[in-house]
Formats: structure tokens, C-alpha cells, sequence
């Protein structure tokens, strides 16, 4: 499956869910594809903890869905976020993991163990219930409603080969993200993010 | 295998035999929660086993207990996003791995974070390989600009709801230092 053919098909059936990208491609491809600015967290800066930042957003906007992008690059960093996402078992959550075998914006230099990760497994390893493996359009299409839309934390692994690709950052800085997405939230869900109360007393 | 009430409930005793003060631990959770924190990330240090245990019974809480620090701190940034108070519960070790997160998300994104961590490596620390906290812990936090308030004795346990309210003011992290004496209620 090409890279950018499964994030435009994801792309394509976005609706009000909150979105979170990770350090890499995703950022790029996602922005690329959308151009969106309010409902997307694009966590560039840093890898291997989009999951558990999404489980934060995810824990305190009700049952709003949230869809969260990982690269496996950042995911080998920090596997145990399976563990935190497992114990949070977070209905809303779906946790997209893009295997390309490569840290693919940093010039698809070779990930350690690319051959022989069975990511899907390790998923399972660690108790995660809801465990989808796609490796064509055809399979991520057909199935695309059941493993996204239907209720429970879910873990998606997208196999995709490694792409030239050289796209730009969104071109914000980190608070304006910040604020978009956080006004966005405050408006849809009713909660205080920014307008929260300073003083204690 | 028990549940993860039980083992928190024999965590808790064990602490209390090795020195560690219940109450101390309560009060923690309570300025917590006074505060307006709802969600606890925590990873353990020895000395803190029992605000862990506090914090995973207590009803107010939503206690997650995390892999490995960085994910407490990915955890609590994106839980400002949703509105929910929180801290990041860990030892001294596990703020001195955060250096690179701290500075890539909180700074860059001007997310506050609020840190409860141990004073490790103080002269009254048992711990031969806590000297490198003693050394460079409060010199770290220093060089990052990350403001910090260490709680002396119980009478100033306040400071733990003005360090969360000072790190919403000031759109960065903060952090309250526990010291072994405060935790053993010694002081
Ligand atoms: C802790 C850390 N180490 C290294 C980097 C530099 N870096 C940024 S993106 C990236 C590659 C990301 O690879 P992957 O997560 O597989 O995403 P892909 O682009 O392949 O989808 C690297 C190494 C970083 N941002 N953070
Ligand atoms: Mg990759």
C-alpha cells in the first residue's frame, strides 16, 4: 500500500473526529492532505508520544472520537504507550500505526529490526483487544468501518511502503497549534482549557 | 493474580513499614485535588510508593500508573488539551529523562505541565547511586528555566496548588519537590 494513497483514503473519511499526527510524515502528509488547522494536533515535536498525548485529549472530551497517528519509527521508541493505552482501554481512541520500515522523514533511513517486527503481535502482547493489520487499499477500504468507526480502543497497523517524500512542516508555530486546536475542543465539548479559572483560593 | 487495588493496598502497608507516612501521602492527594487535578500519571521512586497507592484509591483521582516517564508527560500535556487538570507523579531519575520532552513539547507548544517529584540525593538519602541527582537535579531545572518550589514541611503543602496554578499562568511546566523528610512526616 502506497503511504500517501492510505492517509488520503483516512483523510477522505474524516469527520468530526479529533486528529493527532506524529513526528514525521504523518504531520506532513496529514496537512497535506487536509490543509486543516483547528482539529488536528500536530505533534511534530517529538516522537514515540502521540498515543498517550491522544489518550490525554481523549480521556476528557467524552465519547468524541479521537484518531491518533504514530510512525513505527516512534512506536519501536516507546512500545510500553501500549501498555498506558491497554489500562486506559479508551473507547474512543483508534491508534493508526504506519509501518514503513523506515524513519521516513529523516531520508527513510533503515529502522533496527524492520524485517522481523510483528507489530499487530506486539499489539496483542499486550492485551490490546481490537487489533487490525492492513497491507492494501482493498483490505483498509473493505474493513475501514468496522475497525474505525465501531466503538472500542482500537489499534491499527497500516503497512505501506516507504515513499520520496520531502513534504513541509504545517506552518505554524507550536502555540498557534496550540490555541486552534484548544479553542476548537473548548467549543465542541463545552470544556475550560484556556478560559479554566487561574486562582485556587 | 490480585486485583491492582489489592496490590496497591500491600504497596501501601510495605511503604508505611519502611518509614513512609500515610497521612503525609493524603495530604498530597488531597492538595491535589483541591487544586483541581483529576488525573495522576505516575511512575514510582521508593520514596513515593504511598502517594502512588493514595492517589491510585482515592475516587477523585483517575490514576494511571505509566510504562516510563515521558509518557506521563505526553499523557498530562494532552490532557490540558481536553480541559483535565493534572500531574505527572515520578522520582527525581525519571524528571532528569524528561529534559528533551520538557523542552521539544511544553516549550515549544507552551503546554503547562505539573511535576510531583522526589529531592533525591539529598544528605539524608541512603542511596549511593542517587549522588547524581543530588549534584545535578536542582542545576538541570535550572538550566531549562523550569521554576520549582521545594515543600519543606507539611505547613507549606499548599505550594503544591500554587505550583499547578503558577504552571497555568505561565504556559510551562513547574514543579513541587517532595524530600524524604516531608514523605516520612518527619518534618
Ligand atoms: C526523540 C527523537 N529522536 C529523533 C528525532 C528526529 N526525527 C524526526 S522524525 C524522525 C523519523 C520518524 O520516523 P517514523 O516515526 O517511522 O515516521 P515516518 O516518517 O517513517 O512515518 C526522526 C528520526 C526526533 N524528532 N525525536
Ligand atoms: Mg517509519
Amino acid at each position: 500500500m502506497q503511504y500517501d494513497e492510505a492517509i488520503a483514503y483516512i483523510a477522505s473519511r474524516w469527520e468530526d473526529e479529533l486528529v493527532v499526527t506524529s513526528a514525521g510524515t504523518t504531520s506532513e502528509l496529514w496537512h497535506a492532505e487536509t490543509g486543516d488547522t483547528e482539529r488536528v494536533f500536530y505533534l511534530e515535536a517529538s516522537m514515540s508520544l502521540s498515543s498517550v498525548f491522544a489518550c490525554g485529549i481523549a480521556q476528557g472530551v467524552g465519547d468524541k472520537p479521537v484518531w491518533v497517528f504514530s510512525g513505527d519509527g516512534a512506536f519501536c521508541m516507546n512500545p510500553g504507550m501500549l501498555q498506558v493505552e491497554r489500562q486506559m482501554n479508551l473507547p474512543n481512541l483508534k491508534h493508526f500505526m504506519v509501518s514503513n520500515r523506515v524513519y521516513g522523514s529523516t531520508s527513510n533511513v533503515p529502522l533496527p529490526g524492520r524485517v522481523d517486527n510483528d507489530y499487530p503481535a506486539i499489539a496483542r502482547g499486550f492485551g490490546i483487544e481490537r487489533v487490525y493489520s492492513f497491507g492494501s487499499m482493498n483490505e483498509l477500504t473493505a474493513t475501514f468501518d468496522e475497525a474505525v468507526l465501531e466503538e472500542g480502543h482500537t489499534f491499527i497497523h497500516l503497512e505501506v511502503e516507504p515513499m520520496d517524500y520531502r513534504g513541509a512542516s504545517p506552518p505554524m508555530d507550536g502555540p498557534e497549534v496550540k490555541f486552534r486546536f484548544g479553542r476548537y475542543v473548548e467549543r465542541v465539548t463545552g470544556n475550560q482549557i484556556f478560559t479554566a479559572p487561574l486562582d485556587h483560593d | 493474580m490480585d486485583s491492582n487495588l489489592e496490590a496497591s493496598v500491600r504497596s501501601a502497608a510495605r511503604s508505611v513499614e519502611t518509614g513512609y507516612s500515610a497521612e503525609v501521602a493524603q495530604e498530597i492527594v488531597d492538595n491535589c485535588v483541591d487544586a483541581g487535578i483529576s488525573l495522576v500519571a505516575s511512575l514510582p521512586d521508593d520514596w513515593i510508593a504511598h502517594s502512588i497507592a493514595s492517589f491510585e484509591q482515592d475516587e477523585r483521582i483517575n490514576h494511571v500508573p505509566v510504562n516510563r516517564e515521558e509518557s506521563a508527560l505526553g499523557l498530562c500535556s494532552g490532557a490540558f488539551l481536553a480541559g483535565t487538570g493534572s500531574a505527572a507523579l515520578m522520582g527525581a531519575s525519571g524528571l532528569m529523562t524528561l529534559v528533551y520532552g520538557i523542552t521539544k513539547i511544553n516549550y515549544t507548544y507552551e503546554i503547562p505541565l505539573f511535576f510531583l517529584i522526589t529531592h533525591r540525593g539529598t544528605f539524608d538519602d541512603g542511596a549511593k547511586f542517587h549522588v547524581s541527582n543530588g549534584l545535578y537535579l536542582e542545576d538541570v531545572m535550572k538550566s531549562i528555566n523550569l521554576p520549582y518550589t521545594i515543600i519543606n514541611s507539611r505547613d507549606e503543602m499548599p505550594m503544591i496548588g500554587e505550583a499547578y496554578h503558577h504552571s497555568r499562568k505561565i504556559s510551562r511546566p513547574t514543579v513541587a519537590v517532595l524530600p524524604k523528610k516531608l514523605l516520612q512526616g518527619k518534618v
